[in-house]
């Protein structure tokens, strides 16, 4: 009923537009264009964030409004404007057309298809800029989504609708982890929409993603937001609020959505760029002084929303790009205390071996452990504590002094763990799979397995496991603490692998 | 020099709503480059704002009726057959349009942006 209360509304406005009754318009004139920052006289009634329309069909988006002048950014090519020209008012702040057109397809900002596929039909006009969920609509976060990395889902667990941030260095595999969490939500039964936003980044990467995501059979259920390092500034700027608006049109359907932004370094670099132009007075780093509220008011639109409002989640999943590890610099430490945890990864790890390379350490989940299901729980409660203690051990252990068997044990262990919590890129494990792994080394099952074939070991014992013991992997699929019998169960496939295992 | 002094010469400029052109030509010569194109802007500006430009594909008595919507204002009166019906007023920076052309081309948008 509501529903079409809301349809008639719609159409009546339409209708307010066509008929010949006159609407009075708000136009100015171009006084300056500086790299696509137009200043213009007029515009006496214009509004913050309001779209505006030039004679040459660019549209801007007004920044700033003064006594006697206003400051639009231009979203198209700045070379068109010159002095002079004309511009009006639109009377509408600036959205994006969303529909389930939209799926599997590329697309900038402002909702043009950047693919050579068909047409992308009108839908609903979703806001950039938009006060996100109050309290009342939300419940806390309480179901898991899986990224199918081990290390991830054991001890740095994501819920729906949490925020959580992916930082480190340059090739430490940050894309890498969101584009497997990507890839993992096609085993979902209730399926994900994914958004991936790409800010900045070089057009070559973004065509690997997309191919990636095509590849894996990802492409079906995900939007790419296309905003590459050759776009203007505004474009960059405007990309992870299109991304945002999109998630929130599938969220009203009681969706589950999960939006990747990479990255907001090169989104609070853009909004700088604009900032500087606009002479709004420069802070720390010369960002300006609204650069946390930038990002603050977009992560904030994450959201778990209780039944009453259909139930949906948008799950972000931030990425920031360190330099050299520094992790206390402006915009990283602004991110960490907006999101519910971060995943930080380490180039030394990374060129280690360990990959993922997850600082275990310094990684955390505020929200998540109340998503993570008994299961999983159960099996990587020692996770955790067991690495701690490991990595205090092996600082030690470098000195070469005598250890005594117990603290030996400790870090064979330790090393066992390290090693299964490793995993090849683009190969998401169910939650099964990743317990199945994480019980055998943690319960000493595969403490006779030498490392150089632990992941030799791991990835037959999976396939034998999935031939001729599915139960166990459905046991442990319920979500519920497996069973003593389970537990047995498992040894026994473990055994009985053990002896058809060539080394 | 800056935009308070620019905005007091071209009130000074001014008698009633007509510009004084010995003023006016002394305040030229005495402005460099810069501050005299800032000069002529906020003299446009202020025009704009003290005229209502009224446009009509014929000339119409029914037309003076405006006047007494904008009695602090001079009204100019502008012929312009492309408009093909009825009326448009231009206010400073707010625009009226009340025309046929008007109406012709948001049909022609709409239809546009809603059909393949």
């Amino acid at each position: 009923m509501i529903d079409n209360d809301r349809i008639i509304e719609e159409l009546e406005e339409k209708l307010m537009t066509l008929s010949g009754d006159s609407k009075s318009q708000n136009v100015g004139i171009v006084m300056k264009n500086t790299d696509g920052i137009i200043i213009a006289s007029g515009l006496s009634r214009a509004l913050m964030g309001e779209k505006i329309l030039f004679e040459d069909g660019n549209i801007g988006m007004v920044l700033n409004l003064d006594e006697d002048s206003a400051s639009i950014m231009l979203l198209g090519e700045a070379s068109g404007v010159k002095e002079g020209d004309s511009l009006k008012t639109s009377g509408q702040m600036l959205g994006i057309d969303v529909s389930e057109d939209l799926l599997g397809r590329v697309v900038d900002p402002l909702g043009n298809p950047l693919d050579d596929k068909a047409k992308i039909k009108k839908g609903k006009n979703m806001p950039l800029e938009k006060i996100a969920a109050g309290v009342v609509e939300r419940e806390p976060v309480n179901f898991p989504l899986k990224t199918g990395i081990k290390a991830i889902d054991s001890m740095i667990p994501i819920g729906r609708g949490q925020r959580e941030l992916i930082i480190g260095d340059r090739q430490t595999g940050k894309t890498s982890i969101a584009i497997d969490t990507i890839i993992n939500q096609k085993s979902n039964i209730k399926p994900i929409i994914c958004v991936y936003v790409a800010i900045g980044q070089k057009r070559s990467t973004i065509a690997q993603v997309i191919d990636r995501l095509a590849l894996e059979g990802a492409l079906s259920y995900s939007i790419i937001i296309c905003a590459s390092a050759s776009d203007p500034a505004s474009l960059q700027y405007l990309a992870p609020y299109a991304g945002m608006a999109i998630a929130e049109y599938f969220l009203q359907k009681g969706k589950d959505v999960l939006v990747v932004f990479d990255d907001l370094t090169k989104h609070a670099w853009a909004y700088r760029q604009i900032s500087l132009v606009l002479r709004r007075p420069a802070g720390r780093e010369a960002y300006p002084g609204d650069v946390f509220y930038l990002h603050s008011r977009l992560l904030e639109r994450s959201v778990k929303l209780n039944k009453e409002n259909g139930n949906g989640s948008i799950t972000a999943l931030p990425i920031i790009e360190t330099q050299a590890n520094d992790i206390s610099a402006y915009i990283p430490t602004n991110v960490i205390s907006i999101t519910d945890g971060q995943i930080y990864l380490q180039t030394d790890l990374f060129n280690a071996g360990i990959r993922p390379a997850i600082n275990v350490g310094q990684s955390v989940s505020r929200v998540g452990g109340a998503a993570q299901t008994s299961a999983i729980k159960s099996v990587s409660g020692k996770l955790r504590l067991d690495l701690a203690q490991y990595n205090s051990l092996a600082a030690f252990a470098q000195f070469g002094s005598e250890l005594d068997p117990e603290t030996q044990k400790q870090l064979d262990r330790g090393r066992r763990l390290t090693e299964i919590l490793k995993q090849p890129q683009f190969a998401p494990l169910t939650e099964s799979l990743e317990i199945l792994s994480i019980y055998c080394t943690s319960s000493g099952l595969m403490d006779d397995i030498p490392l150089e074939s632990f992941q030799k070991f791991e990835k037959e014992m999976h396939d034998f496991v999935k031939r001729s013991y599915p139960n166990i992997l459905d046991d442990l699929s319920n979500g519920e603490k497996p069973t003593e019998h389970a537990l047995k169960q498992i040894q026994k496939a473990v055994i009985e692998f053990k002896k058809r295992f060539v080394l | 020099m800056n935009k308070k002094k620019i905005d007091k010469l071209v009130l000074a400029s001014y008698e009633n709503v007509f510009l004084n052109k010995k003023k006016v030509n002394r305040i030229a010569v005495l402005l460099n480059k810069s501050d005299f194109k800032k000069y002529i802007n906020a003299l446009k500006l202020q025009e704009k704002k003290k005229n209502v430009f009224i446009s009509a594909p014929m000339n119409d008595p029914n037309l003076n009726k405006f006047k007494e919507f904008f009695p602090n204002k001079r009204i100019v009166f502008k012929k312009d057959p492309s408009l093909m019906l009825g009326v448009k007023i231009v206010d400073n920076d707010i625009v009226y349009e009340f025309t046929l052309k008007n109406f012709i081309d948001k049909i022609s948008t709409y239809i546009k942006q809603n059909y393949d």
